[in-house]
């Protein structure tokens, strides 16, 4: 038997098959924001809103923190999606605009700040409840994505799996926002920053481990 | 209206990478039809097996011309096993395919990705653009090859010095003129003959599709 004959006997053998699982972005996406949401309901029940929220509110810097979150989860949702497909267009550049805003409201901050109190403001009093905050928030609504990635078929994997852990940090960090107090641009540029940085990274890393095929 | 009669010779097709098409524009002759690769998948992922084990014969050639163009580094028998490795991920993968998006890059993209990785898996480094899968067949949307069997039996279901005109005309390039002279029939005579004889095998062409 020749090799082509081979192939004609797999072509028909392949083609009275089951139809495989679906990819279903829109379940993906159900269940991402439904586990990110358990997540920071159990997380606000533990630890509560910040007691000043209804006023709070009103003020720009602490819109701004959950507003450029959310407007960096909003793309990177999109994209990470998009990207399940073999040949979708993948437009990146929306990604930049929450940065660009986000790198304004620094300068502006830095502008404003007394000299020599920058540094302290940057660190703040909460940054490392804020990185395992967020990065605890982030493991299992990214675990859970990526699994149902895995139906999909990225051709890159890693950044397939770097846009989905970009969203989920993203939209963990708009959420975490609520409880938060701190609302200097240099704290919360730096700390949400760094804590969406490292779901992306995760991200990145697990899907090409995870998302292969 | 200019369509092409693309008549592939599935002899050659063992031996050498590219499809060989035989084109040839014909004014007024239609031998096209409506199978596209778009409407095969997208049947196909509604459950019609029959539609998915076609369009996995359509696409196979292409597939296996970019393997053998590309896949010097590694023995031609691993080759169609790449292909089959391909196969098995259109079927895996075809339900990320979105019935409003070309078939095309969607597949390149897919091969792509998964013929790299074989090579790679195989130990040999592979350089695959994306062109590559355009390169080889650079066919226009809706234009489905017919293989040369297809063709012979066509041309015998029409009458002897139909299918003698056609066969002169669409796969020699002659001219009309000319294989109508061949068979003892005047310019014109010849020309309204072609023209019934390409009628009919475009309906036969559809029949044949469905």
């Amino acid at each position: 038997m020749t090799p082509e004959h081979r192939t004609e006997n797999l072509i028909r053998d392949i083609a009275v098959r089951p139809l495989p699982q679906p990819y279903a972005p829109g379940a993906l996406l159900g269940m991402v924001l439904g586990l990110i949401g358990l997540g920071l309901a159990l997380f606000m029940g533990l630890f509560g809103f910040r007691p000043d929220l209804a006023s709070a509110v009103t003020a720009l810097p602490v819109q701004a923190k959950s507003l450029l979150a959310l407007a960096l989860a909003a793309p990177a949702f999109g994209l990470a999606l998009a990207s399940a497909r073999p040949s979708a267009p993948l437009r990146l550049w929306p990604l930049a605009l929450p940065g660009l805003v986000a790198a304004a409201l620094v300068l502006q901050r830095l502008l404003a700040v007394p000299p020599g109190m920058a540094g302290a403001e940057m660190m703040g009093q909460t940054a490392l409840a804020c990185l395992m905050s967020i990065t605890a928030l982030s493991a299992l609504p990214l675990m859970a994505g990526l699994w149902l990635m895995r139906r999909g078929a990225p051709t890159r994997p890693g950044l397939t799996g770097g846009l989905l852990g970009l969203a989920v940090g993203a939209g963990v960090a708009a959420g975490y926002a609520l409880h938060c107090t701190e609302d200097s641009p240099l704290f919360f540029v730096l700390w949400y920053g760094t804590g969406i940085a490292l779901a992306a990274l995760t991200g990145a890393v697990l899907g090409r481990l995870v998302l292969r095929w | 209206m200019i369509v092409t009669a693309a008549l592939r010779n599935t002899d050659c097709l063992a031996r050498t990478a590219p499809v060989r098409l035989y084109r040839v524009a014909v004014q007024g002759y239609d031998l096209e039809h409506t199978e596209t690769w778009e409407s095969l998948l997208a049947r196909a992922n509604g459950g019609d097996a029959a539609a998915f084990s076609r369009f996995l014969t359509l696409v196979s050639p292409t597939l296996r011309a970019v393997i053998r163009r590309r896949g010097m580094a590694l023995p031609p028998d691993q080759h169609e096993d790449i292909l089959q490795e391909v196969l098995l991920a259109i079927h895996l993968k075809r339900l990320t395919w979105r019935a409003d998006m070309p078939v095309r890059p969607w597949l390149y993209a897919l091969a792509r990705y998964k013929v790299v990785d074989a090579f790679r898996r195989r130990g040999a480094v592979l350089h695959l653009p994306i062109e590559a899968f355009v390169d080889i067949l650079p066919q226009p949307e809706g234009e489905a090859p017919l293989s040369a069997r297809d063709a012979e039996t066509m041309l015998g279901m029409i009458d002897g010095r139909s299918a003698a005109l056609v066969r002169a005309v669409a796969l020699e390039g002659k001219s009309a003129e000319d294989a109508g002279e061949a068979v003892g029939l005047s310019a014109g005579t010849a020309r309204v003959a072609l023209h019934r004889a390409m009628r009919r095998l475009s309906q036969i062409a559809e029949r044949m599709m469905k």
